[in-house]
């Protein structure tokens, strides 16, 4: 199953969200906050690491 | 006025039994409530699903899937115990069943189907085990039944905070579709560390199979550091290979002492509230509030609240929902919108352990001020992770 992340936009009254979207193809979309030990934000650094990046907010 | 003595029986010799007999004489209780350190073990408890084709966790709470490179991912499910079972007579309704897909192209080098099981660092470190010395133990015990006659691999990894520590265990050759009990021993060891915290601190993988990549002649019954290319000896590819083979587990048990006790059965609302700590699922219906949450209208577009779970989270949990719709229900209820469109605003420490989720989501049709709850308008399932 392919995994896209996605950035969220702004929030307009406290500035960027501190967590990341995750989009499976079944539908299921996820947000994943930015937790140290949290084990999908472990996977999405691990992703980024690996040279790539997030898509940009709508 | 009666009295009743109690005596401490020690071999032959008998002794009033007493406060000063009793911190002389340290019992070695082995039935103590809480002794496996395995969460769901005869598994119980099921929020995600019963069956998925889907690797990861997926049905069985605490266990999950893992594979790499194979032609058709495996099906993994809850599955009931046949009642003229040995498992089943001492109490066990549930396995984890994993069933083959069709590996065409036979077993790969890169090839791996693994079963696995996570355990917090603090569990172990805090279990009165003495993880660093060599004539101390804990005991690993379970039910397994395969479809195929095969002897099948399981490592025990200290996930370790320098270099991971492995060991290997064997359960011998099963007999084809016979739920066979094994027991092993595990000794601790001076290069143990089990100090980070909720942070995975022991593995247990159920190798179903693994390619000549990261096998080879790994010595069995010995702590040592884990090497990513020989984690265990090289093992037979007839399950593997057999399409729709069969593999199922239950009873695990892992408990300090080098004595397997019975399973340890536990109230399932007990089980239940053990895995939350891992994985929260609510299943929605059309017209049912989501009754764990507090809500308010933040302005005419936006709505904040909070979910409150049932138990203290791990860390702060990942929020996935499936494509449904939901509401605001208040005095001016919203418009829907997508139960996946919540988002994360907790605005604080992250690395604390949470008691509740804070979220925005934008929608319309409302008045700032208004408190509400959250309503499903269809069918569908969100899910807080905090898996290791």
């Amino acid at each position: 199953m392919a995994t896209r992340y996605k950035k969220y936009a702004d929030d307009p009254e406290t500035g960027a969200f501190q967590c990341i979207q995750r989009i499976e193809d079944n539908g299921v979309i996820s947000c994943i906050p930015f937790a140290p030990l949290n084990k999908d934000y472990k996977e999405y650094l691990a992703w980024v690491s690996e040279g790539n990046t997030p898509e940009e907010a709508d | 006025m009666s009295q009743t003595k109690a005596q401490l029986i020690s071999g032959t010799a008998t002794q009033d039994l007493t406060v000063a007999t009793i911190d002389a004489n340290t019992a070695n209780i082995t039935n103590r409530q809480g002794r496996n350190l395995i969460i769901n073990g005869n598994m119980q408890v099921a929020q995600r699903g019963t069956s998925s084709t889907e690797v990861g966790y997926h049905t069985v709470d605490r266990f999950r899937t893992q594979t790499s490179s194979v032609d058709e991912n495996p099906t993994q499910a809850q599955f009931d115990v046949n009642s003229l079972t040995n498992p089943y007579k001492l109490g066990f309704r549930k396995a984890y069943k994993i069933t083959n897909g069709n590996q065409t192209s036979g077993a790969g080098a890169g090839d791996l189907l693994r079963i696995v099981h996570s355990i917090e660092a603090q569990t172990i470190d805090e279990s009165g085990w003495n993880v660093l010395s060599g004539t101390s133990y804990v005991t690993l015990s379970f039910w397994v039944k395969s479809s195929v006659s095969q002897n099948f691999y399981v490592n025990l990894i200290n996930v370790h905070p320098a270099t991971n520590k492995n060991y290997v265990i064997e359960t011998g050759t099963l007999s084809a579709n016979t739920w066979t009990k094994i027991t092993k021993t595990i000794p601790g060891n001076a290069n143990l560390d089990f100090s980070t915290g909720v942070a995975e601190g022991l593995r247990l993988e159920w190798n179903l199979f693994r390619g000549t990549d990261t096998t080879g002649t790994r010595p069995l019954n010995a702590w040592a550091d884990l090497d990513s290319a020989d984690r265990i000896p090289n093992m037979d590819s007839t399950w593997y290979t057999t399409n729709n083979a069969t593999f199922e587990l239950t009873g695990v048990q892992l408990e300090v002492g080098s004595t397997a006790t019975d399973f340890e059965f536990i109230p399932f609302a007990d089980n239940l509230r053990a895995c939350q700590r891992y994985c929260y699922v609510y299943n929605v219906t059309t017209n049912n509030f989501i009754g764990n949450t507090s809500l308010f209208a933040n302005s005419t577009t936006a709505v904040k609240g909070a979910f409150f779970f049932p138990v203290t989270m791990r860390t702060y949990p990942t929020y996935s929902a499936d494509s449904f719709n939901i509401r605001f229900r208040a005095g001016n209820s919203s418009s829907n919108f997508n139960a996946n469109s919540l988002t994360h605003e907790m605005g604080d420490d992250l690395t604390s352990f949470p008691r509740h989720w804070g979220f925005t989501v934008s929608t319309s049709s409302i008045t700032g001020g208004q408190a509400g709850l959250l309503q499903g308008q269809a069918s569908g399932q969100i899910r807080f992770d905090s898996e290791i």
